[in-house]
């Protein structure tokens, strides 16, 4: 039987607002974790991801990659399995303290996404243009590309769907629909990782250098786009938290 | 829900609710902003922007402020109209700075090893606080589009022109005549060189002489015009509150 939630548990109101440990974790976990595997691309990109066919690449290429896969599988799984099953069934009737508290879960969530998406979008695809412009690429599965693809995508895909399910299932807001924004600026930017297949498919067959301009990367640009699917975002929230502080704030 | 049940227990944790969201809110946009503008940018004009051999009088200063206008124009469309903020533009051009600095000096710089005076990134801000000025004083998207817009492209050149101009002072190095940024260029051989660097300076442009970036601005500012146009439009769609329900 889903272990869903049916009404506020009686020690929740006295919970605080924001919980500030846990967003101070959810982005120091971004943080060190990438700090992490950045001296890993710092250590082993040069000592053993230049050539493909060599047995140390895959050791430490391949293996990381089979091992992003596995993880990322099982934490998507595990992660949105539980917030959906834990569901709030009965959300049109939680106290407004209570919303105001889920409010700012859901924007610790969206913080989360923030951070996921700078590291993505922003530090490992540009990374990627100079990993080119030195070395000469043999495999779709660059150093470069084994981060910035299979790891950094999917973390921000994970973390983007994960707050998109906390909002449609804790928040009155979304409970009736989808927001249209909502699920552009989710389900774009998680576009751009098949889009990945386009690029590497154009890489194998048109070009083998790197030149960032080059129309093969603009699927990447239009879904890039849909970033600005966060101002819908915050316009939705900004109305609702609106009705919840707005005659106190007067 | 109670209508009549408040969610704070005293407008002092109102106030401070209020408050906090505002630097959550502000942190999310600044940060998902510069993911997708920075995206949009590198891919759109990068290679004008990675490198300075690429920041020619022609070709960077033409597309870096077309492709740049984009995401200011989206963005001060919704916090402009809606909120009343006047730094929709400033703030997408820090959000980019910032994503490209850290990318050059740790990546650029601190993976591939290329020195930071041939990958530091063009400098938008003048142009941007210009923009936002332009929208704040005059109230209007149409005036923000051909003034501000117009201003955005002929004040990218003078901007960037005290950072570029020492690279771009020439020197004779085995009897031929280069500018240090193309000197820079020939040592730190990138992987699509020759045929990389055949599109700086292309074209017959420069048969005006010194004139080449004057006129280049020029058309430069008149696309960014355009663009700010349809990019505000892009805005206000990005911007709707509207929800898809089930039929």
């Amino acid at each position: 039987m889903a272990a869903t939630t049916d009404s506020v548990k009686a020690d929740a109101s006295e919970a605080p607002l924001l919980n500030k440990r846990n967003l101070a974790l959810a982005v120091a976990l971004y943080c060190v974790f990438y700090a992490w595997v950045r001296w890993y691309e710092g250590v082993y990109g040069w000592s053993a991801g230049l050539d493909s066919f060599a047995p140390e690449f895959e050791t430490y290429w391949m293996n990381f990659l089979y091992i992003e896969f596995v993880l990322e599988v099982t934490i998507a799984s595990v992660l949105w399995g539980y917030l959906w099953r834990t569901r709030d069934r009965k959300v049109m009737s939680i106290t407004p303290r209570e919303e105001l508290r889920r409010h700012f879960t859901h924007w610790t969530w969206l913080v989360a996404y923030a951070t996921a998406i700078y590291f993505g979008a922003s530090y490992f695809t540009e990374q990627d243009g100079t990993w080119h412009q030195t070395i000469i690429r043999d495999t779709d599965f660059t150093p470069s590309h084994v981060i910035e693809f299979y790891l950094s995508y999917p973390v921000y895909i994970l973390t983007g769907m994960a707050s998109m399910i906390y909002a449609k299932t804790r928040l009155p807001t979304y409970a009736n629909g989808f927001s249209l924004m909502y699920l552009v600026a989710v389900v774009g930017p998680f576009m751009i990782l098949p889009n990945v297949g386009l690029n590497e498919w154009g890489h194998t067959f048109w070009f083998m250098e790197e030149l960032f301009v080059a129309p093969l990367h603009y699927g990447f640009v239009f879904f890039g786009w849909s970033a600005l699917g966060v101002l819908g975002v915050l316009n939705i929230e900004i109305e609702a938290l609106a009705k919840l502080l707005k005659k106190d704030l007067a | 829900m109670s209508a009549s049940q408040s969610a704070v227990r005293s407008r002092a944790e109102a106030v401070s609710a209020s408050r906090t969201l505002d630097y959550m809110i502000l942190f999310t946009l600044f940060f998902i902003i510069l993911g997708g503008y920075h995206i949009h940018f590198m891919l759109t004009g990068g290679d004008w922007d990675f490198w300075s051999d690429w920041k020619d009088r022609r070709l960077w200063v033409t597309v870096c402020p077309i492709v740049a206008i984009t995401f200011p124009a989206a963005v001060q469309a919704v916090l402009w109209t809606r909120y009343r903020i006047a730094w929709g533009a400033t703030v997408s051009i820090l959000g980019l700075l910032f994503g490209e600095w850290i990318n050059r000096y740790f990546n650029f710089w601190g993976w591939t090893y290329f020195p930071m005076n041939f990958v530091f990134p063009a400098n938008f801000i003048p142009s941007a606080i210009f923009l936002d000025c332009v929208l704040v004083l005059s109230n209007s998207f149409t005036m923000t589009a051909i003034a501000g817009g117009m201003g955005w492209g002929l004040l990218f050149y003078p901007a960037n022109w005290p950072i570029i101009a020492p690279l771009h002072l020439p020197v004779e190095y085995n009897g031929m005549m280069f500018t240090v940024a193309d000197l820079s260029g020939y040592h730190y051989v990138r992987t699509g060189t020759p045929e990389y660097i055949r599109m700086v300076e292309k074209g017959t442009l420069r048969t005006f002489g010194k004139d080449v970036a004057p006129v280049s601005a020029f058309f430069s500012a008149f696309v960014s015009v355009i663009v700010y146009f349809v990019w505000h439009f892009f805005g206000l769609w990005f911007g709707k509150t509207d929800f898809v329900t089930s039929t």
